[in-house]
C-alpha cells in the first residue's frame, strides 16, 4: 500500500472510479438544490399549455430557467435590433417570469410558511445545547480523567454503559418524564434531554488524559482555585477536543427528528426537520417547495462542515477509540 | 497490535482500587477533600439521572404495565407475551433483519474499498474525496428521505428515467411489496458510509510501512499486500464499524416515516417504526416499552455475536 | 380485553363525581388561562391563517377581564397525532377542533373521562339548531361531547376542460351509474400528443390509513365495514369485495388509472388533478377543502358530482363532522363554564356562516345553512346537496387500528398483489381479533 507503488495508469483508474462514486453519492444533494431552483411553470408563445419542469418526464438535470433565460435574453436583443417592440416586451416579460418563478418557492417559504421561525428555533436550540454540552461535559470529563475520588470509576462506567442502550428504549419514559416536569410543547423538552447525552463525557475524558499533570500541578502551586485551573488551563488545552465535540453535538441537534416530532405541538416551536415533515404532509405542497425547504435546512450544516472539516475527522477518530 | 487513533492515551488504572482498600472513614475523608470534583460532575450527573438513568429503569417497569390515562395497572409479563405472539412484530423484525444483513456488510466493505482507494492519493485529493464522501452524511436524514422519495417517484423519478435508458419498464419502487424494502436498502447502500471511510483512512495511516517493505521483498503484489496486510490489520476498526452500523440499522426509522409509513401493507414496517406507532399512535405505552426492551436485547445479542466472530478468527 | 372492567368502573366513578358536583359554575367569575388548539384556516391579506380565531380571542378577552386565552397553532396533518400524544401525556388543551370518533379522540377516551360532556350548557332547544347527524356525531351514550361546527363530505371533482378535450359530456346533474362512470373514464384516458404514451388518465385516488376518498366506491353495492352491533367485520361480503376489485381494476385491468392509483402520495395525487402544469387526471374524489383549493389557489374549471352508483342504486358518500371538544377539566366549575362559554362564542350561527363562506365547509347549524352561505358558489351548493347521502364510519374504540388493518390490505389490492377477496379475508382475521 505504499503510495508510489501506483503508476500513472492505476492512479487514473482510481481517480475515475472515485469520481464516479462521489458523483453518485452527491447526486441526491445536487438534486435537492437543482429541484429547489427548477422552473415550475413555463409557457412560451408557441406552447398550448404551461408546463412544469419540476414534474417533467424525463427529469431535467439542471434548473431549466438558466438556458431559457438566455434564450429569451438573446431573443430580446434580436427583437430590439429588428425594432420589434412587441417581441422585445414579450421576451423581457418572460425573463422576468423565469427569475420570479425560479426563486418563487423560497419567497413563499418565508412569506407563507414559518420557515424563518423554524430556522431560528433550530439554530438557537443547537447553539444552546452545543455550548451547554461543551461546558458540562468538559467539566465531567476533566474530573473523570484527572481527579481521584471515591466512586469515579463506578460513575464513569455507569454513564458509559448507557451508550449501548438504543434511544428508543427510553422514548416512552422520557416522554412521561417531560410530561411530569410539565415541559411538553416547550423547547426545554428538547434541550434538557439533549444536554444529557453521554457521548461527550466519554470523548472529553479521552481527550483530557493527554493534558500533562505538571501543568495542572503548576496552576495549583500558584494558588489557583479548581474552577480557575479548569477555566484558564484545562479548557484552552482541550480546544481541539471541544471543537470536535461541538461540531458533532451541533450536527446531532440540528438534524434530530424523532424526539421533536413527539414533544412539540405548536407550529411556532417547530425545528426545521419537523417543519419539513409538516410541509410534506400538507397536501398542497409542491415538490419544488419541499426541496427549497430542504435546501434551507441543509445549507447551514454544509457550511459548518466545510469550515470545520478537520475537526470532524478528529472527532470521529477520537470517538472511535476502542477498549 | 495497537493503532489507536489520535488523542488516545494509555489508561491509568488502579487508582480506584487503592481507594477501595482503605477503611470506610478514609473514603468519607477522601470525598470531603474532593468535594470540588463532585461539584464539577454535578450538572452532568443530575441530567444523566433525570433523563437517562430514571427513564431506562422506568422503561423496564412500564413494560410490565398497561397504560391508562388515569392510572396504569401491572399486567405481569402480558406485554412480552404479546410481543412474541404479535404478527406485526415478527414482520417488523424480519424486515429489520433483512435491512441490516444487506446494508451493514455492503456499507462497511464499500467504505473499506473507497478508503483504500483514497489512501493512495496525494494529500489534496485525499481531503477532497474524504469531504465528498462525508458531505452527504452531515445532511439530515429527513432531507435525504424526501429527495429519495422523489427520485423513486413512478412518473417523474430519476430512477425510472435511468431504467428507461436500458429499455426497462418503469417500476413502482415504493408502491410494491416486492420492491419497497429493497428500494430502502438500495438507498441505504448508496448513501456513503462517511464515518467508516474517515476511520479506515485514519487507521491505515497508522500501519507501519515496514510491514509492506517485507512483503514487497517477498514479491507480493499490491493487491496481495492489501488483502493480507492491510485488511487484517484493520480488523479492530472493522469490528467497531460493523457494531456501529448494526446498531444504527436496527434503529432505522426516519426513512420509513418519511417515505412509506411502513407500507404497502407492512412491507417496510421496521422495529423502531412499530415501536413509535405502538407508543405514539396507539398509545399502548406498556406494549411499546416491552417491544423496545426486546429490541435492546436483540441488539445486544447481535453485538456480542459480532464481537465474538470478528475477534476470534484471527 | 383485560381492562374493560376497570374502564367501566372509571367511567362510572367519573360519572358519579359529575353528578354529585352538579354545580354548573359561572363563566363570568373565572379568571385565568384557557388553552385552545386550532389548525390553519383561511388566510388574511398577510397570509395569516389563524387570524379568525385570533380576532375572536381578542374580542373575548376584551369582554372578559382576567381571562387569557392561549392559541396553539397545530398543522392539520399533525393534529390527530399531536392531540393523541397530548392526551396520553395528560397535557391536553382545554379546547381542540376534533371529532370524537376519529383518530385522536376515541370512544375509549370518552369512557376514560378525557372529554367533558357539554349537556349542562346546551338545553334541548339549543341542541335543536344542529343538524341531527351532526349532533349524533358528537353524542355518545346520550351525552353531548362537543359542539358540531362543520360537516364535511367527499365528492367527485371533474375537470371540465379535460371532459371537453375528450368530448365527454359530464353526468347530468352529477348523477351517474358506475357503468357510465367507467365509460367516461375510458374516454378520458388518452394520448394527447400521439407519442404512444398516455397523457391523461380518467381517474385516480390513493389509499392510506385515515383517508376515505376511495371508500364511497366500496359502498356502491351496499355493505359496511362492521355489522350493526360492531361485533363482526363485514367488508368481506361479495358485493363489497366486487366493489373494491372494480376500483382497483380501473388501474389493473381497464388501464384508465395511472400506476400511482391506490398509492400513498396524497400531495402528488392532488397535484395531478389540480396543478395547472399537470392536470393528468380528469376525475378524483376529494373532501370539500379541495373545492376551495380548486376555486382559489389552484383555479380549475371543474364540476362536483356524486359518487357513481352500483347495485344499491343509491349514491353514497362518507362524511365527517368537525367541531369543538372540551377536554377534562379539574375542580374549577367556573373555569369549565368559561371554557364552554368561549366554545359557544366561536360556534355561533354567524361564525359558522362566516366560516362556511370563507373556509369552504358546511355549517352544522341549521340556522347558519339557512343564511345560504353558498349562494354565489354553485360547486359548494352542489356538494352540500350530497349531505343526505352521507354515511358515517363505525364508531368503535379501536377504529384506528381496524382502519389500519383494512387500509393496509386495500393497498395490496390496488398494487395488484392480492385479490380483493383474499385481502378482505385477511383483513377479517385481523379485525375480528380487534373486535373481540
Amino acid at each position: 500500500m505504499k503510495k508510489n507503488s501506483f503508476n500513472g495508469l492505476n492512479k487514473l483508474i482510481i481517480y475515475v472510479l472515485l469520481t464516479i462514486f462521489a458523483v453518485v453519492s452527491l447526486l441526491p444533494l445536487y438534486w435537492v438544490f437543482s429541484t429547489s431552483l427548477q422552473l415550475s411553470s413555463y409557457q412560451s408563445k408557441d406552447m398550448e399549455r404551461p408546463i412544469s419542469y419540476v414534474d417533467a418526464n424525463p427529469p431535467k438535470m439542471y434548473p431549466m430557467g438558466i438556458p431559457l433565460y438566455f434564450e429569451h435574453w438573446s431573443g430580446a436583443r434580436e427583437a430590439k435590433k429588428a425594432d420589434n417592440i412587441e417581441d422585445e416586451k414579450y421576451h423581457r416579460e418572460m425573463m422576468e417570469h423565469i427569475v420570479d418563478n425560479t426563486f418563487s418557492s423560497f419567497k413563499s417559504l418565508f412569506q407563507k410558511h414559518d420557515i424563518g421561525k423554524w430556522f431560528f428555533n433550530s439554530l438557537y436550540i443547537s447553539v444552546v445545547v452545543t455550548f451547554g454540552i461543551l461546558l458540562i461535559d468538559s467539566m465531567a470529563g476533566y474530573v473523570l480523567a484527572k481527579k481521584k475520588f471515591p466512586g469515579r470509576n463506578l460513575i464513569f462506567w455507569i454513564i458509559i454503559s448507557t451508550m449501548m442502550i438504543p434511544g428508543q428504549v427510553t422514548l416512552v419514559p422520557l416522554f412521561m418524564m417531560i410530561r411530569d416536569l410539565e415541559l411538553m410543547d416547550t423547547h426545554w423538552a428538547l434541550i434538557l434531554p439533549d444536554l444529557s447525552m453521554v457521548f461527550g463525557v466519554f470523548l472529553m475524558r479521552q481527550f483530557m488524559y493527554s493534558i500533562p499533570d505538571e501543568l495542572l500541578e503548576a496552576a495549583r502551586m500558584d494558588g489557583a482555585s479548581e474552577w480557575r485551573t479548569f477555566w484558564t488551563v484545562v479548557l484552552p488545552l482541550a480546544k481541539p477536543g471541544l471543537a470536535a465535540l461541538g461540531i458533532f453535538t451541533f450536527m446531532n441537534v440540528w438534524n434530530s427528528f424523532l424526539w421533536p416530532i413527539i414533544v412539540l405541538n405548536s407550529a411556532e416551536l417547530y425545528t426545521l426537520p419537523v417543519g419539513l415533515k409538516t410541509l410534506q404532509d400538507a397536501n398542497l405542497a409542491s415538490f419544488k417547495l419541499l426541496m427549497s425547504g430542504a435546501t434551507v435546512a441543509a445549507i447551514p450544516m454544509i457550511i459548518v462542515f466545510i469550515l470545520f472539516q478537520r475537526y470532524f475527522v478528529k472527532g470521529l477518530t477520537i470517538g472511535g477509540v476502542k477498549e | 497490535m495497537t493503532q489507536q487513533p489520535i488523542g488516545a492515551t494509555p489508561k491509568k488504572e488502579g487508582t480506584a482500587l487503592k481507594v477501595r482498600k482503605k477503611p470506610r472513614r478514609t473514603i468519607f475523608l477522601q470525598m470531603r477533600k474532593n468535594y470540588s470534583s463532585y461539584l464539577f460532575l454535578m450538572p452532568k450527573l443530575l441530567l444523566f439521572i433525570l433523563f437517562v438513568a430514571i427513564p431506562v429503569v422506568w422503561a423496564f417497569v412500564l413494560s410490565f404495565q398497561e397504560y391508562k390515562v388515569f392510572g396504569s395497572e401491572f399486567v405481569g409479563i402480558d406485554n412480552y407475551i404479546k410481543v412474541f405472539e404479535s404478527e406485526a412484530f415478527r414482520i417488523a423484525l424480519k424486515n429489520t433483519l433483512l435491512f441490516t444483513v444487506v446494508t451493514v456488510p455492503f456499507s462497511v466493505i464499500s467504505a473499506l474499498v473507497i478508503a483504500s482507494m483514497i489512501f493512495v492519493l496525494g494529500k489534496l485529493s485525499q481531503s477532497f474525496f474524504r469531504s465528498a464522501f462525508y458531505l452527504p452524511t452531515v445532511t439530515s436524514m429527513v432531507i435525504i428521505a424526501m429527495v429519495w422519495r422523489w427520485m423513486y417517484n413512478y412518473e417523474f423519478g430519476l430512477f425510472n428515467y435511468v431504467l428507461g435508458w436500458f429499455g426497462i419498464e418503469p417500476l413502482n419502487w415504493l408502491g410494491q411489496s416486492s420492491s419497497a424494502l429493497w428500494a430502502l436498502i438500495i438507498m441505504q447502500c448508496l448513501i456513503p458510509f462517511g464515518v467508516g471511510i474517515i476511520m479506515y483512512l485514519a487507521s491505515m495511516g497508522s500501519i507501519s510501512e515496514s510491514l509492506y517493505e517485507a512483503a514487497r521483498i517477498d514479491g507480493a503484489s499490491t493487491f496481495k499486500q492489501w488483502l493480507y496486510i492491510t485488511v487484517p490489520l484493520l480488523k479492530p476498526t472493522t469490528l467497531y464499524l460493523v457494531l456501529l452500523s448494526t446498531i444504527g440499522s436496527f434503529q432505522v426509522f426516519t426513512q420509513i416515516i418519511m417515505m412509506t409509513g411502513g407500507g404497502p401493507g407492512s412491507a417496510t414496517e421496521t422495529l423502531v417504526h412499530l415501536i413509535y406507532k405502538t407508543g405514539f399512535r396507539d398509545f399502548e405505552f406498556g406494549f411499546a416499552a416491552a417491544q423496545s426492551v426486546v429490541l435492546f436485547v436483540i441488539i445486544l445479542i447481535f453485538s456480542i455475536i459480532q464481537f465474538r466472530v470478528l475477534r476470534h478468527d484471527e | 380485553m383485560l381492562s374493560i372492567a376497570s374502564l367501566g368502573l372509571a367511567a362510572s366513578v367519573l360519572a358519579a363525581c359529575s353528578d354529585d358536583t352538579k354545580e354548573v359554575g359561572t363563566a363570568d367569575e373565572f379568571k385565568g388561562k384557557i388553552t385552545v388548539w386550532d389548525g390553519p384556516r383561511w388566510p388574511d391579506k398577510d397570509e395569516n391563517k389563524f387570524h379568525w380565531l385570533e380576532a375572536k380571542i381578542k374580542e373575548y378577552e376584551d369582554a372578559h377581564e382576567g381571562v387569557e386565552i392561549e392559541l396553539v397553532q397545530v398543522p392539520w396533518a399533525e393534529m390527530g397525532d399531536k392531540l393523541g400524544v397530548a392526551i396520553a401525556g395528560k397535557s391536553w388543551p382545554d379546547i381542540a377542533p376534533v371529532d370524537i370518533s376519529g383518530s385522536a379522540v376515541s370512544i375509549d377516551h370518552i369512557e376514560q373521562g378525557v372529554v367533558e360532556p357539554l349537556d349542562d350548557y346546551f338545553d334541548k332547544e339549543a341542541k335543536a339548531d344542529f343538524y341531527e347527524n351532526a349532533l349524533d356525531a358528537y353524542t355518545y351514550d346520550g351525552k353531548m361531547y362537543g359542539i358540531p361546527n362543520s360537516i364535511t363530505l367527499h365528492s367527485m371533482l371533474l375537470n371540465l376542460d379535460l371532459f371537453a378535450e375528450a368530448g365527454v359530456t359530464p353526468p347530468e346533474g352529477g348523477e351517474w351509474t358506475y357503468e357510465e362512470f367507467l365509460d367516461a373514464a375510458k374516454k378520458l384516458t388518452f394520448d394527447r400528443d400521439g407519442d404512444g404514451k398516455i397523457d391523461v388518465y380518467g381517474f385516480s385516488t390513493y389509499i392510506m390509513p385515515g383517508y376515505y376518498e376511495a371508500w364511497p366506491f366500496f359502498y356502491k353495492n351496499g355493505g359496511s365495514p362492521l355489522n350493526e352491533d360492531m361485533t363482526e367485520f363485514t367488508f368481506d361480503t361479495p358485493e363489497v369485495v366486487q366493489a373494491i376489485q372494480d376500483l382497483a381494476d380501473l388501474k389493473l385491468k381497464e388501464k384508465v388509472a395511472p400506476e400511482t392509483h391506490g398509492g400513498n402520495d396524497v400531495g402528488g395525487t392532488f397535484q395531478a388533478w389540480a396543478n395547472e402544469e399537470q392536470r393528468t387526471v380528469a376525475m378524483q374524489p376529494w373532501a370539500t377543502w379541495a373545492i376551495g383549493a380548486a376555486q382559489g389557489k389552484y383555479p380549475t374549471n371543474f364540476a362536483v358530482a356524486n359518487y357513481p352508483t352500483g347495485e344499491s342504486e343509491k349514491p353514497t358518500t362518507i362524511g365527517g363532522v368537525g367541531g369543538w371538544v372540551m377536554f377534562h377539566q379539574g375542580e374549577d366549575a367556573n373555569k369549565k363554564a368559561a371554557v364552554a362559554d368561549f366554545m359557544k362564542f366561536i360556534s355561533t350561527t354567524e361564525e359558522q356562516y362566516h366560516m362556511a363562506q370563507n373556509y369552504g365547509i358546511f355549517p352544522a347549524r341549521v340556522s347558519a345553512a339557512e343564511m345560504d352561505p353558498f349562494k354565489d358558489n354553485p360547486e359548494m351548493t352542489r356538494a352540500m346537496e350530497m349531505s343526505d347521502q352521507v354515511v358515517m364510519l363505525p364508531r368503535h374504540p379501536e377504529w384506528r387500528k381496524i382502519d389500519e388493518a383494512i387500509q393496509t390490505q386495500l393497498q395490496l389490492v390496488f398494487n395488484g398483489e392480492k385479490s380483493a377477496e383474499d385481502a378482505m379475508a385477511d383483513a377479517k382475521k385481523a379485525v375480528d381479533e380487534l373486535l373481540k
